[in-house]
């Protein structure tokens, strides 16, 4: 199989609790593919194995050719691999600027002694690391918030968008959406959408987790459903709506809706 | 010249050296790390220029080079183990770090004179003069008296070494390396995922922060000509780090000002100078109640910089 992204076998237990058994697909380069399955299906679990902040029990990742589970977190965002949180995650009493700023680390280099004594190359770094950084918060619609007010004191909507601009900051390939439309209303999930659309058309590919299924159906290219940490079924948004293995899972009888 | 005063300038010396402490206490916490190792790292400092200079007769920059970055090393060793704790565990694993040096300073008597201390370390100003007499220059002929010239020699040594100290820092802190410590203190996680490896800057603050320590440690040695293990006790951890405490974590300059403040304040109050501890503690809980960031923290700073255009660098 080939993909930008490849899990072959993944599995994660949390001592005695298996939170994802034997995940395999693929994702290929320029596709939008959605995860999606009721709750503590596994799918943030996913996300974490796959940008390694706990490693799998079993399985592996392998992004563009070469295996990357093993990896810490840090070398494989410097890989080309970002991420969201499901629940936001910026630096809070930072600005909105150096939020962005911050994803910039892996592609830029001055150390302690650059940083401190101001070299030429350090300042034409920092100009240019503020430059893309202002482009970014343009493209994620940001364009109007003042970069030096504190995160924190964004809306909610606009958090959530700082936290995109933030991942893609660090030039990701593939990009880990984790809900980014919760708790959003009409409005501000049409804009996320058409941000969606926006990345990929620059060429990264995407990972989705939403709950928003008007979303998913409009924005996916395939889907990947999950419940209790297995895969039950992939393919075509079309296709997955009339799964009858989906629709239980979702619609099927109460005490299959425990959290696992 | 009568306006020298030996004494004055001696507590401005003094302030300055805990000025650099509160510096490296911050270092450290500017990544979320909280180190009452300092007291530690600083008699290590102290103890390798020390030694060096009266075993060796190691010239005096060379022995404080050396001190820094043997504290810096230590604080490797000590920080790498530490990323395994945090917050409260972290405090009392270097607290009891420092109180491990102390001891090792008490009972490798072959090596540190124990309990006694080191005494005869040559003393900047001291060394300064002498080295000023022989290429012929007279305190005298500037109009101060020896005893003023070493005071004030010594003092301003320090003024320009705290000041580079500060400047470094701050600017660290103004660069990508800052933006990396101040994400890991917010969001360790998110910062990781962010693409910065977190390990190293953690370690390497860690021991920048020893460094810094080292650094003062060294310069007390040099400014007081004699160290004994009480002068590293947790007393002096503590006092660390009521400056950031005090003075407030969130910017460099919390710690630069309570240092000065907590140094100052008893020696304007002579009188009470015997219960400056009763005066820390106090102190400490106001500051829990009213102001818990410490008196200065980056929204005070904003307003200073709004009040005075132009004055943000």
């Amino acid at each position: 199989m080939n993909g930008l992204l490849f899990l072959e076998g993944i599995g994660k237990d949390f001592g005695g609790l298996t939170a994802l058994s034997d995940i395999s697909f693929s994702v290929s380069p320029g596709e939008i593919l959605g995860v999606i399955g009721p709750n503590g299906a596994g799918k943030t679990t996913l996300f974490n194995v796959i940008t390694a902040l706990f490693p799998p029990t079993a399985g592996r990742v392998v992004f563009d050719g070469e295996t990357i589970s093993g990896l810490a977190p840090h070398a494989i965002t410097r890989r080309g691999i970002s991420r969201t949180f499901q629940n936001i995650r910026l630096f809070p009493a930072m600005t909105v600027e150096e939020n962005v700023m911050v994803g910039r680390h892996c592609r830029t280099g001055a150390g302690v002694w650059r940083g401190v004594l101001r070299t030429r190359e350090q300042r034409e770094e920092e100009r240019k690391i503020r430059a893309r950084t202002l482009e970014l918060l343009a493209l994620v619609g940001l364009s109007g918030a003042d970069p030096g007010q504190a995160a924190e004191s964004l809306p909610y909507g606009f958090q959530r968008r700082l936290e995109i601009a933030r991942a893609l900051a660090a030039e990701p390939r593939l990009l880990l959406l984790d809900e980014p439309v919760a708790g959003m209303n009409e409005a501000e999930t049409q804009e996320v959408f058409r941000l969606i659309q926006q990345v990929r058309s620059l060429g990264v590919t995407i990972l989705l987790i939403e709950h928003d299924m008007s979303l998913v159906m409009k924005a996916c290219d395939r889907l990947v459903v999950f419940n209790f940490g297995r895969k039950i079924a992939e393919g075509p948004p079309a296709a997955i709506q009339n799964d009858p293995g989906v629709i239980e899972a979702y619609l099927g009888a109460a005490e299959e809706h425990r959290d696992a | 010249m009568e306006w020298v005063n030996p004494y004055h300038l001696q507590v401005a010396s003094f302030l300055l050296i805990n000025v650099i402490l509160g510096v490296s206490i911050y270092v450290t916490l500017s990544t979320g790390q909280l180190s009452l190792g300092n007291a530690g790292f600083m008699c290590i400092g102290a103890y390798t220029t020390a030694l060096l200079a009266t075993r060796y007769g190691l010239p005096i920059p060379a022995g404080i080079v050396l001190g820094s970055l043997l504290a810096g090393a230590a604080g490797v060793l000590v920080g790498i183990p530490s990323l395994r704790l945090s917050g409260v565990y972290l405090a009392i694993a270097t607290l009891g770090f420092g109180e491990v040096i102390r001891a090792v300073a008490i009972n490798w008597e072959s090596l540190t004179g124990g309990a006694v201390g080191v005494a005869a370390i040559p003393q900047m100003g001291r060394v300064l003069l002498a080295r000023a007499r022989d290429i012929g220059f007279s305190p005298g002929s500037v109009g101060l008296r020896p005893n003023q010239f070493i005071s004030l020699s010594v003092f301003l040594i320090l003024l320009v070494l705290t000041a580079l100290v500060v400047a470094f820092f701050l600017r660290l802190a103004r660069s990508r390396v800052g933006r990396a410590y101040t994400a890991i203190k917010l969001d360790e996680r998110a910062a990781e995922a962010a693409g910065i490896p977190v390990t190293y800057y953690k370690v390497l603050a860690f021991s920048q922060g020893a460094m810094v320590s080292g650094l003062a440690g060294a310069l007390y040695a040099h400014s007081t000509s004699f160290v004994s293990p009480s002068d590293f006790t947790y007393h002096r951890a503590v006092e660390i780090l009521v400056f950031a405490v005090f003075g407030g974590s969130g910017h460099l300059l919390g710690p630069v000002f309570g240092a000065t403040f907590l140094t100052l304040v008893p020696e304007a109050l002579r009188a009470i100078s015997h219960y400056r501890y009763i005066l820390y503690g106090v102190l400490l809980v106001l500051t829990m109640i009213f102001r818990p960031q410490g008196v200065i923290d980056p929204p005070l700073l904003r307003l200073f910089r709004r009040a005075r255009p132009g004055a943000a660098a």
